[in-house]
């Protein structure tokens, strides 16, 4: 990959690769089995900037490009895709989005803790019923002097259970259909915050996905992020770079799951020789080793794309696309060479497996992704 | 106090060589052992005051471990680098360095790892005090400085030994003694935005060819096979008990306890 990768982004892989394997692959078993939010963890990756990694140095942040983001989530997905979860929305769709949108004295209020990791973001925007069709959501916001009183029920939550700033998507104009939504900042500990239980999931369990309800809860007009009706256009703005961060987080799972297959299949024996020796085994890994490269080609496009201020859209779409199917199968292919050993929790790929599933669901389905790119291909 | 601490780093291969070489920011990285000896650095830096300077003798791809140096908190960065030092052995790389570090004057500290983990010989760091004429310390687990010079505790077979040494001095760094950190996300983004690397060559050093690279080394490298180890399986049978005697007879046989 040295045809995107400069000196700084080696050495940045070297080091996070090293914090992972240190402090992160030791437990990363444990904490999916207990569905525990490692704390311990969450404070070392703060204090070494891993909240801020885009955030300009002013503001608390390490002022990285887009290339450097997509490194580090992919290293700590490689590990704990539920920890990458964390660090990727954390800095794709809840600090970005103030960042682009926020006004300096809303940058100045909230960036600095964010980007040091002292406080954790979350992007409230799925309802009971409005999934793929954000336009659908029925959470109010009705202005009252200067607050406004909000009504909200949000379901699956990334970070839900532990995130203090949370960009809640209401509608401040019932009437006005997609225009009629906005973004507004909702601080957990506001009268009328409550966080639900934790989604029991299947996979992703190191992260405490979990429901938000707002009960008439008022909060400041200051918090309100880029003006009145415009929800949807931050909300796309921030999934378009939360989508890179996705697929790098789809491609570390593979990259696991790769290394995990290579090690194995040189150990295991069957017919007297170990099973990499096997042609159809071999097939398998070259399928893996191949389409792992080609997402990350496409993930390194878009990602150059983003620093050169290029549009991004279609690439990061192809990219988040590509990607977390391309985990799918990977993963797929990682139980296959692991045999009834790879069904088990004694072995890593279950997890990943697990893991690589929901990449093709959050952040736009592969269905609403096609359909995304056809778009703009039949645009052309 | 102001001290001058120097520190000599190596960029290492991540994995033996399969046949020839190639070293690139991708292959290599800072010596694992020099990474406490930067840690203890940084540390009498912060409780005494003074500057950190980073010295490492390498190809162009050692760029890489001082950026590395930078952000972790070094204040200057040089890598001596010059088709000339192709083939140096330990002595050719000890006189290298020591030629350096003179013209580094004034300096009270220089420190080195203890080995490498790419060809660990341990030679470069004594052979530099050497070169420098100055004392040495050796396998040092933790300093501070005293009346006339640094207080060092050494750990040697089963005792823990105390000296001092008069500065400057020369002391290799035992690679328990300072837990080494991570660099900062924002380390890694101000050392290649803002670190400079200084390049030096023979030429800067006042060296001649003679006294580097091949025609300066004593030894050569004559060949390298990797050595793989057998491994034997042999199943134990019997009562538990009769097991574990067994087992505890090979293993006292084979001098793995005593
Ligand atoms: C672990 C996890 C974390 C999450 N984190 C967050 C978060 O932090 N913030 C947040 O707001 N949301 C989050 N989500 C929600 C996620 O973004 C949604 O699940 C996703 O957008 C899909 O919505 P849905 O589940 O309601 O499915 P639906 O929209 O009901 O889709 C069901 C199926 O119908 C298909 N479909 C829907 N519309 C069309 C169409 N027009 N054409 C063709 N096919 C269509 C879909 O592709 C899918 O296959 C998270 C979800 C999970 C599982």
């Amino acid at each position: 990959m040295d045809t995107f990768l400069q000196e700084k982004h080696h050495v940045l892989q070297r080091t996070v690769r090293a914090f992972c394997h240190r402090e992160i692959i030791p437990i990363a078993g444990n904490i999916d089995k207990e569905a525990r939010f490692p704390w311990e963890v969450q404070e070392k990756m703060a204090r070494l900037g891993y909240f801020g990694i885009q955030v300009p140095a002013e503001l608390g942040g390490a002022g990285m490009d887009t290339v450097s983001y997509i490194t580090v989530i992919e290293e700590i997905s490689r590990a704990c895709a539920g920890l990458g979860l964390c660090v990727s929305v954390h800095n794709s769709v809840a600090v970005f989005p103030i960042m682009a949108f926020g006004s300096e004295a809303q940058k100045k209020k909230w960036i600095p803790s964010l980007a040091r990791g002292e406080k954790i973001g979350a992007f409230c925007l799925t309802e009971p019923n409005a999934g793929s069709d954000a336009s659908a959501i029925e959470s109010t916001a009705i202005r009252d002097g200067d607050e406004y009183i909000i009504n909200a029920n949000k379901v699956f939550v990334t970070n839900g259970a532990i995130a203090d700033t949370c960009l809640m998507f209401v509608r401040t104009d019932p009437d006005a259909g997609r225009r009629g939504i906005s973004v507004v900042v909702v601080e957990r500990g506001t009268k009328g915050f409550t966080v639900g239980e934790a989604e029991d999931l299947s996979g992703m369990r190191s992260n405490p996905v979990s429901s938000i309800r707002l009960q008439d809860c008022r909060v400041p007009v200051e918090n309100l992020l880029g003006g009145e009706g415009r929800g949807l256009v931050i909300g796309l703005s921030a999934l378009d770079t939360g989508r890179i961060g996705i697929a790098a987080q789809a491609s570390g799972i593979a990259l696991a799951a790769l290394e995990e297959t290579v090690k194995y299949a040189k150990q295991r024996r069957q017919f007297g020789v170990p099973i990499a020796k096997h042609q159809a085994i071999q097939m398998m890994i070259a399928d893996m080793a191949t389409q792992i490269d080609a997402a990350r080609l496409l993930i390194y496009r878009a990602a150059v794309q983003k620093d050169r201020g290029n549009s991004f859209t279609q690439a990061a779409a192809m990219a988040k696309l590509y990607a977390s199917e391309m985990s799918s199968r990977v993963t797929d292919m990682a139980v296959q060479v692991h045999g009834g050993y790879g069904y088990s929790k004694s072995y890593p790929v279950e997890r990943y497996y697990r893991d690589a599933r929901v990449t093709r669901i959050y952040e736009g389905t592969s269905e609403v992704h096609r359909m995304v790119i056809a778009r703009g291909v039949l645009a052309e | 106090m102001n001290l001058h601490i120097i520190v000599c780093i190596k960029s290492v291969l991540l994995r033996v060589p399969k046949g020839r070489t190639i070293r690139t920011a991708e292959s290599c990285e800072l010596n694992p052992f020099d990474r406490p000896t930067l840690e203890a650095a940084l540390w009498l830096r912060g409780r005494y005051g003074g500057s950190v300077t980073v010295l490492s003798m390498g190809p162009e791809s050692g760029t890489s471990a001082l950026y590395e140096a930078i952000a972790l908190g070094a204040d200057r960065s040089i890598l001596i680098c010059d088709p000339a030092l192709a083939g140096s052995d330990t002595l050719a790389t000890s006189t290298v360095l020591g030629a350096a570090i003179k013209t580094l004057k004034p300096f009270d500290l220089v420190f080195f790892g203890t080995r490498t983990s790419d060809s660990d010989t341990g030679h470069v760091g004594p052979q530099t005090a050497v070169q420098l004429g100055v004392p040495l310390a050796s396998q040092v687990l933790s300093m501070a400085l005293g009346e006339s010079g640094l207080i060092a505790e050494r750990k040697m077979d089963g005792v823990l030994e105390k000296v001092q040494v008069s500065l400057p001095a020369v002391i290799t760094v035992h690679q328990t003694s300072y837990p080494p950190g991570d660099p900062p996300l924002s380390g890694i983004q101000t050392a290649f935005e803002e670190g400079t690397i200084e390049k030096w060559g023979l030429k800067e050093l006042s060296l001649s060819p003679e006294s580097a690279g091949e025609p300066g080394s004593p030894t050569r490298l004559l060949s390298m096979t990797p050595i793989s180890r057998e491994r034997k399986c042999r199943i134990l049978t019997g009562s538990s008990e009769g097991r574990a005697d067994k087992l505890l007879k090979i293993l006292m046989d084979s001098g793995g306890i005593s």
